[in-house]
């Protein structure tokens, strides 16, 4: 009788401590935990996915910063939480905070954003060759992506035109005249496709200029251009992405749209229209 | 042994001489379309109703009341013939989407030669002593061996009947002033038959372009002289001999960097016939066949100031064949016809290193039998043996079963090929202005060796292996499937065909150059085919008024592009923004030259009252390309070369006075419908024709 007694007595004890657990009003931490960040870099406005447990259902009770910079939260769920790079964010801890508790979800990087423009009318003059007799010649007309301009650096250029010839700023001279040195380390691929569908450098290889050959090679439909003997127009091969490393080992991709001036082949040749797109962070191999 | 052979044959026939009297047949006015007969396609004479294959024939009073001078413009009003320039600028033939490379063109049953970039220009052909013009649709290189992928053009000169001096003279002048003149005679004294014709066309050419300088055609004028005699020195032996010759001359001129080059071209063909026919039996006919033919072109331009020369080109080509050929008929009266002889070919000409020549022997036969009553059977086959290629075999299997006394089907599948022509082989040519180059196949290796050695190559590209088996002969197999139906005044067929080519050749590079150009050679690697299918319809509301109406659809592509396109290995450009989009399927518009839809109406009004007749023909072209603009090697939606469809509008009405003379006038292109990208089709041009017959 006396054992009965004390296990009621074990019993009641703990029901008694588990309400009073339950009336407990104190604030207590709410447990949650992060398993993944999705990216560790973008830019701005990239949407970045954490996925954990225990998430509310409702982004009121719960913050993301990157780097102390609130984001805004776009959808969330028990496990999953979708926010946005924010305008002002810096690289460093992206933070979650959930109540009172807080938790480091993983670095973030911030990049620049892709520079993405269209350079119209870039002249590349030559002299000599097709048919005049002479030997070609002529100061390659160069352009940097860094600034995305045309440039009369010795050195801080990417890729240089004249005529239907295209230099990259890697490898050694090729050997024709009047051509640039070659002080950087920029290579060249081509890609077959939309401009869109490349969209990145990741595995490509890079060839660069070398003796008496150039990265990207030259003649009719043997790199960029193919030109029609009737109507003697040179023609950019659609579905032909050019995809570049830069001097500093940076990438870019460009689609050559015209070689005439104001994208009109009844007009006066050697004019370079291109759409480009560089990505500015070192090493980056993202090209959308 | 086959000179033997022929000096045997002066011993020899008859089935052609036969051909011959039906045909004659057909000038008169009792003719009814059960005479029309037809030598081309079996190469004995044929009932053209009769026959298992799609045949096109064009009568001499067709073209006449046509009011037509060159052969060009008859054919291109039949349905399913169209001529067109291809990308070089020369004019050729087209036969159920198949390219002028691939037609081979017969004057009296033997080959014509001279070619300008694969095409055969027709309009180097007068009319004016044509009796009629065949064509035989698909292929047919089981009689007739290379080039008759497409179709065969027979051109059946008039022979003369009657024993008193006939014949005619006219004169004709036209827009552009255009001149054409012809005298024809032709005369029977007892077993001995001559005819002379003479003809000469000029004209001062017309300029679709005025703002820039020089013509769209130059003026130009030619002569066409035919000699021929019949001879039979007995019921069963008879002669037939021919001359031929024609001559171009034609102003050129070319503008180089503000220079304007000038000069001329000028052709110049011989053709020298021989045949005698023997009837060796009653059953059993003979043919002994003596062809030679030489075309001659050459073209000087030069800069009249300082006497540079642009351009100095020759080109010259001989043709050797003897072949004899015999057809056997059998009690049956189902007919064994075979045939063998040898072919000599011989070019030389700018870009070759020297002189080539090409060699073959073949053999065919062909076997016509009525299998049951209703069930007509052709099938037959030959073999070539080139010097250059690899052997032919080309068989042949033609059906027709009346199913009705008004109501027919026929059927065929036939095997053609054309042998890899003298450029393809034998081309050694680097352009000055541009600095590429293009290697025939069989110097290739050779001439490689040389620019390497001279160090103009970078990089060999192709390994020198595929370069060391021959060239093969492109081919195709083509199958024709149709409908006919004649009742009272009706005439109706309806023919789908389709062509399935392989071993195209074409250009690609081998080789690149140090001044960053390419060499070029040729191989076999497209395929491509051709469908659709045509239909004819005429009716005779009585014996005056005849109203037909012809329709050809077609669908033309490259198979290979084809497979490009499924996998997404396609891309053009976006005319907006120029920026680069994949084509789908639905953006292929097929192959160059092709319109989609061609179309004819006609009407041919006799009024015998007053000896005068006049017709109507409409000719409809829908819109084609010429080239590839956007750089992606086919003809897409967003190509910029589309030429718009198009109606000509023909008329002619002549009238016959004091019994021998007749008055033509008509106009050609008569809505002057002209566009700048068909230099061939100059605007309105009237014409007025005097002719009397004697």
């Amino acid at each position: 009788m006396k054992k009965v007694i004390l296990l009621l007595t074990a019993i009641s004890i703990a029901f008694t401590s588990c309400s009073s657990d339950d009336d407990n009003d104190t604030p207590q931490a709410v447990y949650f935990t992060i398993s993944d960040l999705s990216l560790s870099k973008g830019t701005v406005g990239s949407e970045v996915t954490i996925t954990g447990t225990g998430f509310p259902n409702s982004s009121d009770d719960i913050t993301v910063s990157f780097n102390d910079v609130q984001a805004v939260i776009t959808s969330i769920n028990t496990t999953t939480i979708v926010s946005s790079v924010p305008a002002n964010a810096t690289t460093g801890e992206v933070t979650v905070k959930y109540d009172t508790k807080t938790i480091n979800a993983g670095m973030f990087t911030i990049l620049d954003p892709l520079v993405e423009n269209k350079v119209e009318n870039l002249p590349a003059p030559q002299t000599g060759g097709q048919g005049t007799g002479q030997a070609i010649g002529g100061v390659f007309t160069k352009f940097d992506f860094e600034t995305g301009a045309v440039t009369t650096s010795e050195t801080d250029w990417d890729i240089a035109f004249r005529g239907t010839t295209i230099a990259v700023n890697g490898g050694e001279v090729t050997g024709t005249a009047d051509e640039p040195a070659r002080n950087g380390n920029a290579g060249a691929a081509i890609v077959t496709g939309t401009f869109a569908s490349a969209t990145s450098a990741e595995g490509l290889t890079f060839n660069q200029d070398a003796s008496t050959t150039f990265a990207i090679p030259t003649g009719s439909d043997n790199g960029w251009y193919n030109y029609n003997f009737m109507t003697n127009i040179i023609s950019p091969i659609p579905g032909k992405v050019l995809v570049f490393r830069t001097r500093n080992g940076n990438y870019a991709k460009i689609e050559i749209l015209s070689y005439y001036l104001n994208e009109d082949t009844s007009q006066s040749g050697r004019n370079y229209t291109f759409n480009y797109v560089y990505n500015p962070n070192d090493g980056e191999t993202v090209l959308e | 042994m086959w000179v033997k052979k022929m000096y045997l044959s002066v011993l020899c026939v008859f089935a052609f001489v036969k051909g011959y009297t039906q045909e004659t047949e057909i000038d008169t006015t009792k003719v009814t379309e059960i005479d029309e007969v037809i030598l081309t396609a079996t190469r004995t004479a044929r009932q053209l109703s009769s026959l298992p294959l799609p045949v096109t024939l064009v009568s001499k009073k067709k073209i006449i009341q046509s009011g037509t001078i060159r052969l060009n413009e008859i054919l291109n009003e039949q349905t399913g013939i169209i001529t067109v320039a291809d990308q070089s600028g020369f004019e050729g033939v087209q036969i159920q989407g198949i390219a002028s490379d691939y037609i081979l063109i017969l004057i009296d049953g033997v080959p014509l030669v001279g070619r300008s970039a694969g095409n055969f220009d027709v309009s180097r052909l007068t009319v004016g002593n044509i009796k009629q013009i065949e064509v035989v649709k698909g292929p047919s290189s089981s009689l007739y061996g290379s080039e008759a992928l497409g179709g065969v053009i027979n051109i059946i000169t008039s022979a003369p009947e009657t024993e008193k001096l006939s014949g005619n003279a006219s004169y004709r002048i036209g827009s552009f002033t255009q001149q054409d003149i012809n005298l024809d005679i032709k005369q029977r004294i007892k077993s001995f038959r001559y005819g002379i014709f003479a003809n000469r066309f000029s004209s001062e050419g017309y300029d679709l372009n005025p703002e820039t300088e020089g013509q769209t055609v130059n003026p130009f004028e030619n002569y066409t002289l035919n000699a021929r005699i019949y001879n039979d020195f007995s019921e069963n032996l008879s002669l037939f001999a021919s001359a031929r010759y024609y001559n171009q001359n034609q102003d050129a001129g070319f503008i180089v960097n503000d220079t304007r080059f000038e000069g001329d071209s000028k052709e110049e063909e011989w053709n020298a016939h021989l045949r005698f026919d023997h009837n060796w039996s009653k059953n059993l006919t003979l043919a002994y066949e003596l062809y030679y033919t030489n075309y001659t072109a050459a073209e000087k331009l030069a800069d009249p100031i300082s006497d540079d020369v642009l351009t100095d080109s020759d080109f010259d080509q001989r043709l050797f064949r003897p072949e004899v050929r015999s057809t056997y008929t059998f009690k049956n009266s189902s007919k064994l016809t075979t045939g063998f002889g040898f072919q000599y070919d011989q070019l030389d000409r700018t870009f070759f290193d020297e002189q080539v020549d090409f060699s073959s022997q073949y053999a065919y036969a062909q076997y016509d039998i009525n299998v049951i009553n209703p069930l007509n059977v052709i099938v037959g086959a030959r073999f070539d043996n080139h010097s250059e290629y690899s052997n032919q075999f080309s068989p042949k299997l033609a059906l027709r079963y009346k199913i009705t006394n008004t109501l027919a089907a026929k059927a065929s599948i036939g095997y053609g090929f054309k042998a890899p022509d003298f450029r393809q082989l034998y081309f050694d040519f680097t352009n000055s202005a541009v600095g590429y180059t293009v290697l025939g196949y069989n110097v290739a290796i050779d001439k490689l060796r040389e620019l390497q050695d001279q160090g103009q190559i970078l990089d060999i590209v192709v390994p020198e292996s595929d370069l060391e088996d021959p060239l093969e002969a492109e081919s195709s197999v083509g199958y024709n499937i149709g409908l006919t139906y004649k009742k009272q005044n009706w005439n109706t067929e309806v023919n789908f065909f389709r062509n399935d080519f392989k071993n195209l050749i074409d250009t690609r590079i081998i080789a690149r150059k140090t001044n960053g150009q390419n060499v070029f050679s040729y191989f076999n690697f497209d395929k491509i085919y051709t469908t659709g299918l045509e239909t004819n319809i005429s009716y005779e509301f009585n014996k005056n008024i005849n109203i037909s109406a012809g329709y050809q659809l077609l669908y033309a592509f490259d198979k290979t592009k084809e497979d490009a396109i499924d996998n997404g290995e396609v891309f053009a450009r976006d005319p907006q923004t120029n920026e680069t989009i994949e084509v789908s399927k639905s953006d292929y518009f097929g192959l160059v030259n092709r319109s989609r839809h061609n179309a004819n109406f006609k009407i041919f009004y006799d009024i015998p009252s007053v000896k005068a007749n006049i017709n109507v023909r409409l000719l409809y072209r829908s819109k084609y390309a010429l080239f590839d603009t956007n750089g992606n090697g086919l003809i897409d939606d967003y190509d910029t070369s589309f030429v718009d469809g198009f109606v000509t509008t023909n008329v002619a009405a002549s009238k016959t006075f004091c019994k021998n003379f007749n008055l033509q006038i008509g106009a050609n292109n008569l809505f002057d419908y002209t566009d700048t990208l068909i230099p061939t089709l100059p605007g309105i041009q009237f014409f007025t024709k005097i002719n009397y017959q004697f």
